[in-house]
């Protein structure tokens, strides 16, 4: 790791300033993606600024009109909320899933949501985009240095090499990395805005909106601009019907393969709205209009969530070798509709 | 001839491990947790590419840095890199941080080669070559009996082409040791090692000094598996940066490294052909194999397996890539070995409409002297795992879209000890007992074990017993490679133990007037024709000034070699994700004479859970474009976490006729079939071959997706 400046503001305007008071800046909180990146020189932030400590960033209140989380709230802070459990468990499960019970008391709300991603081109310093490249040679960030020569020009690292973990949706372009962020789907599906502020105030947008496609080699996937600070996350508190469901390979600490949050505005027995956000198939997290245009108008049952779930993968342009993830996104919309409704068909 | 007590009062007993305390606690310190006085620390500078060549290198940079102390190149200009983790240098400074400050300013012009990275890159008939003779070198055929007219009396034949992946050791602990000179000639090395003795030798040859010059310690160790023989390129530049600098240098790998350069198990492919009769017995077997330990040789593993094969060809290639070189793992070639040949098994079985149980008992091999203990142990564990609710594949049970499988493998290793190791026993006038000896514990318990033989010999409790290892200057010990330390130490610790006892009687027996021959120890007191008489405390004052100081070696009859043992596997696989759960492993093993029942069944879990690892989640991904190890990490390197772990089943067989064969070791034995285990049950749930290990959703799905197609 190299050094860096640290700074452990206890107020949101003095963490506003230590931000901005340096170029390359970076908020801290748990650590636990941040830490790793800058270990392995993938990110080399000149200055940390530690946004744990800061009383007003964290907690979790719920009123009349919506629940409302601090950015700094830990994800074990959200798992063990009781309101959180019993009216929103796609929030309450997806939280307590990520990572291990240390990773929780650590990690949180802020961290998960712009967390850098997972995939191992850019962990291995080749960036977003399947490989800079100068000329035909690939451009490593780690150490400046050159990884092998004489690529063939229309190589993607990713889409040529080992995929099994990339995206299946949106892959026409560059970028086939996927957001892995566990609570990315859920508040998307609840309809959740996020607060960022910065030294030119505050604005909201929505969670959705705090990803993009990096268009450059350049460009962040992460829509929160330098010196700025995500503050705060709310959503709605009327009550709907949501879950989450994930699919990972192991049981203790790992990422999710896929997952898939509903939310659900319930006429009767038949859904009037729906909501429904993939994990860990996208560049960015996945809403699937198919599966939310199945579901509409319709009871939830095993025929009505299977329908969902066929129409979420029409369309899916799997890579060379992530075809099984097509199956996993089947289910997870199918498992997550159906975990809804509490019909929790898989469990034994 | 020495021989074990008829009844002992500690062996074979339930002994928690002497130093587990300490280690649970934290207390303990590991060779990595040692920082002699003014020590620095040190990094290793590696191969950033899968192959390359320095064109020129430039260490002023990071000379000049403030706290860069000492910068040690391993490769000159000129020099071949062959994979990335290969040795560049490495930089000692005042802190960590500094020294990757160092590393990373050391200025290195490359000439970047072409690389191969997966075997079927190697493979390419134009591919570049990473061994001059040829990337894949084929190995003479094994033939037994004629195998191709055999196949012609076969009922059934299956043809399938199996694979393992390249794993690797993951050790907590990295490789590494802090050198210290002491003197011009003499130095101190805390090493994380499984070869104290290996350790000197090498740092003594590199530096031209006596092996004996050299003490090596470790105390403890945090896991080897077979790759902590040597000092290591690294071990010899920590000793070098601490002459350079004159202070005590530590340099342990960083995970990335440990992954990529301190070894691994190679991979294995084969094209399995295997033709039995009707009646269920196995005629003819033919196997072309290859497997890739990177740029080192050692991707052969034994085939046939276990079972009695009258005709066999077998053909084997070693494929050499721009990967890290292979190293001894935990039973070397067997799991890879077991998965292929009871993969075969269990699907020509299954063709036949034969119970895969009973298949395997009607081909084991005829008057072996496994063949019974196999018998004996397919019972107790069938009967553990319950067997009798297997049902056949493609008819397995479940809710919902979860299935139920069974499934079973057999192993075999030597585990037999050398015949050339000391231990010495010392009983002080004070009343203190130390064994001494240049081994040292890998894990499986040796220092308690030492312990125990001796409180048993002379009537005291293990606590009583001081076992000194892991010091190279004692009397040579054993490498703990190949479960062996266990059968090497256990008969030189009776026996000195034994010998001191007897020479403490005759010096104790002089002074207190009484025929040594009716002095007998037990409960810690000194008995005279069979009556308590002083305390043994009190006897050894008797010594005066001198202690007993008595070291011996090997007797014959004491340890035996070769086991066998089998394990059984209950999964749960959710047919819609490819989700694997193991809930059950049952092992059965024996292992003749159990000498601690818990770290010896300590020894079953650890290798059941790696084997898990093996079958569930381990592979090394290396990328075809860039030549890099992709997950060469802890994460998505995946291991098992706690919620992985399924109930584990332990059966010792440890029959009167099994503890008359005397010691054997049983540090490979438990990890070799339990993913061969895991892919049948999975199998059986699934209804289908899945012929890529592990047990992923990714390979579980596939194969079922080419099972409908």
């Amino acid at each position: 790791m190299r050094a860096f400046e640290y700074a452990s503001p206890t107020s949101v305007d003095d963490a506003i300033k230590a931000l901005a008071s340096h170029e390359t800046s970076a908020a801290l909180a748990g650590g636990t993606d941040l830490l790793s990146r800058m270990k392995e020189d993938v990110l080399r932030p000149g200055r940390l600024v530690y946004v744990k400590a800061i009383k007003d960033l964290t907690g979790i209140s719920v009123d009349r009109t919506a629940v409302s989380i601090g950015a700094s709230t830990r994800l074990v802070d959200l798992v063990e909320h009781p309101a959180l459990k019993s009216d929103f468990p796609s929030l309450h499960q997806a939280a307590l899933e990520v990572g291990t019970p240390q990773v929780r008391n650590m990690a949180t709300l802020g961290g998960n949501l712009l967390q850098r991603p997972t995939d191992w081109y850019f962990r291995n310093g080749f960036g977003l985009l399947g490989g800079k490249k100068q000329g035909r040679n690939l451009v490593r960030d780690l150490e400046g240095e050159y990884a092998p020569i004489d690529v063939p020009e229309k190589a993607h690292l990713v889409r040529d090499g080992d995929n099994r973990y990339a995206a299946i949706f949106m892959t026409d372009g560059d970028a086939l990395y996927v957001n892995t962020s566990s609570l990315a789907p859920p508040l998307i599906a609840l309809g959740a805005q996020a607060t960022l502020l910065g030294p030119d105030g505050e604005r909201t947008v929505e969670v959705a909106d705090l990803y993009r496609i990096p268009k450059s080699a350049d460009e962040s996937e992460l829509t929160i601009k330098p010196g700025e600070l995500l503050t705060r996350v709310s959503f709605p508190s009327s009550k709907i019907l949501n879950a989450t469901y994930e699919i990972r390979q192991k049981q203790s600490h790992d990422w999710p393969l896929v997952l898939c949050s509903v939310a659900l505005d319930m006429d009767g027995d038949n859904v009037a709205k729906a909501s429904i956000v993939l994990g860990s198939v996208a560049p960015i997290p996945y809403r699937s209009a198919a599966a939310v245009q199945a579901i509409t108008g319709k009871p939830i049952n095993a025929e009505t969530a299977e329908a969902a779930a066929k129409a979420a993968t029409e369309g899916a342009q799997p890579l060379s070798m992530n075809g099984y993830k097509v199956a996993l996104t089947r289910t997870a919309v199918k498992r997550a509709l159906l975990a809804a409704a509490g019909q929790r068909y898989w469990e034994a | 001839m020495a021989s074990w007590p008829e009844n002992p009062r500690l062996i074979s007993g339930e002994i928690p491990r002497v130093d587990g305390l300490g280690k649970a606690s934290g207390k303990t310190k590991y060779p990595s947790d040692i920082h002699p006085e003014g020590m620095l620390f040190a990094v290793m500078l590696y191969s950033p590419h899968a192959h390359a060549k320095i064109k020129s290198i430039d260490t002023s940079k990071a000379e000049k840095i403030n706290g860069v102390r000492g910068v040690h190149l391993l490769a000159k200009e000129g020099a071949t890199l062959r994979f990335q983790g290969d040795d560049i240098a490495a930089v000692a400074a005042d802190t960590e941080e500094l020294a990757l400050d160092g590393a990373r300013a050391i200025e290195i012009e490359y000439e970047i080669l072409p690389h191969v990275a997966t075997e079927r890159q190697a493979m390419a008939d134009d591919a570049p070559k990473v061994n001059p003779r040829g990337n894949v070198q084929k190995g003479r055929a094994q033939v037994n009996g004629e195998p191709d007219s055999a196949f012609d009396q076969a009922d059934a034949v299956v043809e399938a082409t199996y694979s393992v992946p390249v794993i690797t050791h993951v050790c907590l602990e990295t490789h590494g040791l802090t050198a210290r000179w002491d003197s011009e000639n003499t130095i101190t090395a805390w090493a994380s090692t499984q070869n104290v003795m290996g350790v000197s030798g090498e740092l003594g040859g590199a530096f031209n000094i006596p092996p004996t010059n050299v003490t090596t310690l470790t105390e403890v160790m945090g896991g080897g598996f077979g790759s902590k023989f040597s000092a290591d390129s690294w071990g010899i530049a920590a000793a070098e940066l601490a002459k350079k600098t004159g202070k005590p240098v530590r340099l342990f790998l960083d995970r990335a490294q440990e992954h990529m350069a301190a070894g691994n198990r190679p991979s294995a492919t084969g094209k399995v052909k295997i033709g039995v009769t009707k009646d269920g017995k196995i005629v003819a077997l033919t196997a072309d194999t290859y497997g890739t330990g990177g740029i080192a040789r050692g991707a052969g593993f034994p085939l046939p397996y276990v079972y009695e094969v009258p005709n066999s060809r077998r053909e084997h290639s070693d494929v050499f890539l721009n990967g890290g070189n292979a190293r001894a793992m935990r039973a070397p070639g067997h799991p890879e070995g077991c998965c292929l040949m009871e993969a075969a098994v269990d699907d020509v079985a299954e063709k036949l409409g034969i119970d895969p149980l009973e298949f395997r008992l009607k081909n084991l091999p005829e008057g072996d002297f496994k063949t019974p203990i196999y018998q004996a142990e397919i019972v107790l564990g069938a009967e553990k795992i319950g067997w009798s609710e297997r049902k056949p594949r493609g008819k397995a049970e479940g809710k919902g879209p979860l299935r139920i499988g069974y499934g079973m493998a057999l192993h075999t290793w030597g585990g037999g000890g050398a015949q050339d190791k000391q231990v010495n026993c010392i009983i002080s006038p004070d009343g203190s007992v130390e064994l001494r000896s240049a081994t040292q514990d890998i894990g499986t318990g040796a220092r308690t074990i030492l312990a125990i033989i001796a409180a048993e010999v002379l009537g005291l409790e293990v606590k009583d017993v001081y076992s000194n290892i892991g010091n190279s200057t004692f009397p040579p010990g054993q490498a703990s490679g190949g479960s062996t330390t266990t059968p090497s130490m256990a008969p030189p610790a009776l026996n000195a133990a034994t010998q001191a006892r007897d020479e403490l009687f005759k010096r104790v027996g002089k002074a207190i007037n009484e025929d040594p021959s009716k002095l007998s120890l037990a409960k810690g007191k000194l008995l005279v024709d069979g009556k308590e008489t002083m305390s043994f405390a009190d006897a050894c004052r008797k010594l005066g000034m001198m202690p007993v100081s008595v070291t011996a070696g090997f007797t014959e009859g004491l340890s035996s070699n070769g086991v066998g043992g089998c394990q059984f596997a209950k999964v749960e696989v959710d047919t819609e994700t490819g989700v694997v759960r193991v809930k059950k492993i049952v092992a059965v093993q024996d292992s003749g004479l159990i000498l601690d029942m818990l770290t010896w069944r300590s020894q079953i879990y650890g290798g059941v859970i790696g084997g898990l690892n093996y079958g569930l989640f381990e592979e090394q991904v290396m990328d075809p474009t860039t030549g890099l190890f992709l997950n060469a990490d802890m994460e998505l390197y995946k291991l098992a976490g706690a919620s992985d772990i399924p109930e584990i089943d332990v059966i010792a067989y440890h029959t009167e006729e099994m503890r008359k064969r005397g010691v054997i070791g049983v540090g490979e034995p438990p990890t070799i079939s339990t993913s061969a285990a895991i892919g049948n049950a999975v199998s059986n749930a699934i209804g289908v071959r899945v012929p890529r290990w592990p047990m992923s959703p990714m390979n579980v799905l596939n194969a079922m997706t080419n099972q409908e197609s």
